[in-house]
């Protein structure tokens, strides 16, 4: 379970296993374990039906929430039909996998290698789609900065 | 000539459409927006009025925004009248837009009941814009608010006014709360716990009159004591948007009846959202789901469409969610359904109530009641949703389930379902490259 303590460091600051967004499961009585996060869906369930635009691409091409933007509204919370993308009910906002900005502390950290890291080609289709969204991730990072 | 589309309607339903003809065509074509207000989100209006963001953040497509998609607008005009064999669009000002195609996606309006008082002053609605900053500004510290409904619009402004500390009284006609989200157990449990947080809840009520008492309002009922209030919310329904549509030919039931393309008897009109009668996902069944992920995903399958696609829509799945004073509350698909096999389970230690619903081994509908600081609540909450979505049979999965509802996750990721949902995407398209499916 080293990967739920990375992530919710990475996540929070603090080591918190209930704040992980990669959560891992035991099978047939803890003979096997399965982890399990965001597959980053290239449609982003989570993203289309923010009502207000706080779920775009980052750089890395993982949908991200913007705090700022966030208004806690938990839609996304029932959008994602793979229970990917969590809600902290002290900061009253959505949070989810945003693969650490590229560099996923659950992969460092895991000791059988059996969490991987590939950068994947995405279909054409995304070409406009995603355009949008990474241009808006960028702009709300820019404003977000300004008024900080 | 370039194709001109017109979009009635600047809720999410018609800015969906439009985005997703922009990211099919880049700007190719005319495309005309006519919005009887500037386009503001509904959803985030209780957030607003809980003084949680400032009213500009409301706003969904700035002028800027809309001309950068070259979208030209009728902003504050309202459609009066709809030719549909002359393909023209008459709005309120006289003036008459021609298209080649059209999308109704006019949303809905509350209604209030048939009483006395009702329309009078300090009795308001909360569902535009307008009628929001008139509950804004009617609303302090102190503040004695009766609201009249406990449906889904009612609630999702109970936290927004408990943070205001204004004294909060909810008065239903119905003999429970949320009567179309949650079943007698779960309305129970909600009961109780609003009760522990100094909500006030009285079912069976059916008000009679509002009168005016200096300054004050007194609510009259067919039976029980008045009660006094500063300030009404009437929570008590809404209706769609269609009498424009009136005499165009384009075939109206409860709403606009559309095709899997979301198109309706005219072969260039479409419709999305609230006033569209169209495929539940579950029942295969017509159905006007005026919920805002239907609204997004119509209008993204019209806007597709209308720009060319061939996208068939597999219909939508009613789920609504809702948190009161840190109490989520969830319901999917058809979680009422009195021909389905139900079996639920209460935790009472957590507060958290599950029941599901199967026909055959297939997850027709869910209901989840949880703790909004319990991981498993929200995790469950989105598996939930995808059980439904994926409508695929869950064999040996269901007993388990059928045991123990809290152990959502294990049959979530055994049966498969990441697999079955990754090809599902709202405009069918692959989700990941072919070699990447786990």
């Amino acid at each position: 379970m080293r990967c739920e303590l990375a992530c919710s460091y990475m996540q929070t600051g603090t080591f918190q296993p209930a704040r992980s967004v990669i959560r891992v499961s035991p099978f047939e009585a803890h003979t096997s374990y399965a982890p399990y996060t965001c597959t980053q869906c290239a449609e982003g369930w989570c993203m289309t039906a923010c009502p207000v635009e706080a779920i775009s691409i980052s750089p890395v091409g993982a949908k991200a929430v913007l705090d700022d933007l966030c208004v806690g509204c938990k839609l996304c919370t029932i959008a994602c039909p793979y229970g990917t993308i969590f809600y902290n009910p002290e900061t009253r906002k959505a949070f989810k996998c945003d693969l650490c900005g590229g560099s996923p502390a659950c992969v460092e950290v895991c000791p059988t290698a059996a969490i991987e890291y590939e950068e994947a080609e995405t279909a054409d289709w995304l070409g406009s789609f995603a355009a949008e969204r990474s241009a808006r991730h960028r702009e709300a990072q820019l404003a977000g900065a300004e008024a900080r | 000539m370039a194709t001109r589309h017109v979009i009635v309607g600047g809720g999410t339903a018609g800015l969906n459409a439009i985005l997703a003809i922009r990211e099919h065509d880049r700007g190719a074509s005319e495309v005309v927006l006519v919005s009887a207000e500037r386009p503001y989100s509904r959803m985030v209006l209780p957030y607003y009025l809980g003084r949680g963001i400032a009213e500009a953040h409301v706003f969904t497509a700035s002028p800027a925004r809309l001309a950068q998609l070259n979208v030209r607008t009728h902003l504050g005009r309202r459609a009066v009248g709809l030719d549909a064999a002359a393909g023209k669009l008459s709005l309120d000002d006289g003036t008459v837009v021609e298209y080649d195609d059209l999308l109704i996606a006019t949303g809905s309006s509350a209604v209030r009941p048939a009483v006395p008082g009702a329309d009078g002053p300090g009795v308001h609605s909360f569902w535009t814009l307008e009628q929001a900053r008139g509950v804004v500004a009617g609303i302090r510290e102190g503040t004695h608010v009766v609201m009249v409904g406990a449906g889904f619009i009612a609630f999702t402004i109970l936290n927004a006014i408990l943070a205001l500390k204004a004294r909060l009284s909810i008065v239903e006609i119905a003999p429970r709360i949320l009567p179309r989200m949650v079943d007698a157990t779960g309305a129970r449990m909600v009961e109780t716990w609003l009760a522990r947080h100094g909500v006030a809840v009285r079912t069976g009520a059916t008000l009679t009159a509002i009168e005016e008492a200096g300054g004050h309002r007194r609510l009259r009922f067919r039976e029980g004591d008045d009660l006094a209030a500063d300030l009404v919310i009437m929570a008590t329904g809404i209706r769609t948007n269609l009498e424009w549509v009136n005499g165009s030919g384009v075939r109206v039931n409860r709403g606009v009846l559309v095709d899997e393309h979301l198109r309706s008897s005219v072969q260039n009109v479409y419709a999305a959202g609230d006033v569209a009668e169209g495929r539940d996902l579950v029942t295969g069944e017509p159905a006007v789901h005026a919920i805002e992920p239907t609204a997004m995903e119509h209008g993204r399958v019209a806007g597709a469409n209308m720009a060319g696609r061939d996208v068939a829509y597999r219909g939508s799945l009613l789920m609504n969610i809702v948190e009161v004073c840190h109490l989520d509350i969830a319901s999917f698909g058809a979680w009422e359904d009195p021909a389905a096999e139900a079996c639920a389970a209460e935790r009472p230690e957590r507060f958290a109530y599950r029941k599901l619903l199967w026909r055959g081994d297939r997850l027709t509908g869910a209901m989840i009641l949880g703790m909004a600081d319990d991981i498993w609540t929200t995790n469950d909450v989105g598996m939930l949703k995808g059980l439904t979505q994926a409508g695929n049979g869950l064999g040996a999965w269901k007993a388990h389930l059928s045991r123990n509802p809290f152990d959502v996750k294990s049959a979530f990721i055994a049966s498969g379902t990441t697999a079955r949902l990754l090809p599902q995407t709202i405009l069918g398209r692959p989700s990941l490259p072919a070699g990447l499916v786990p």
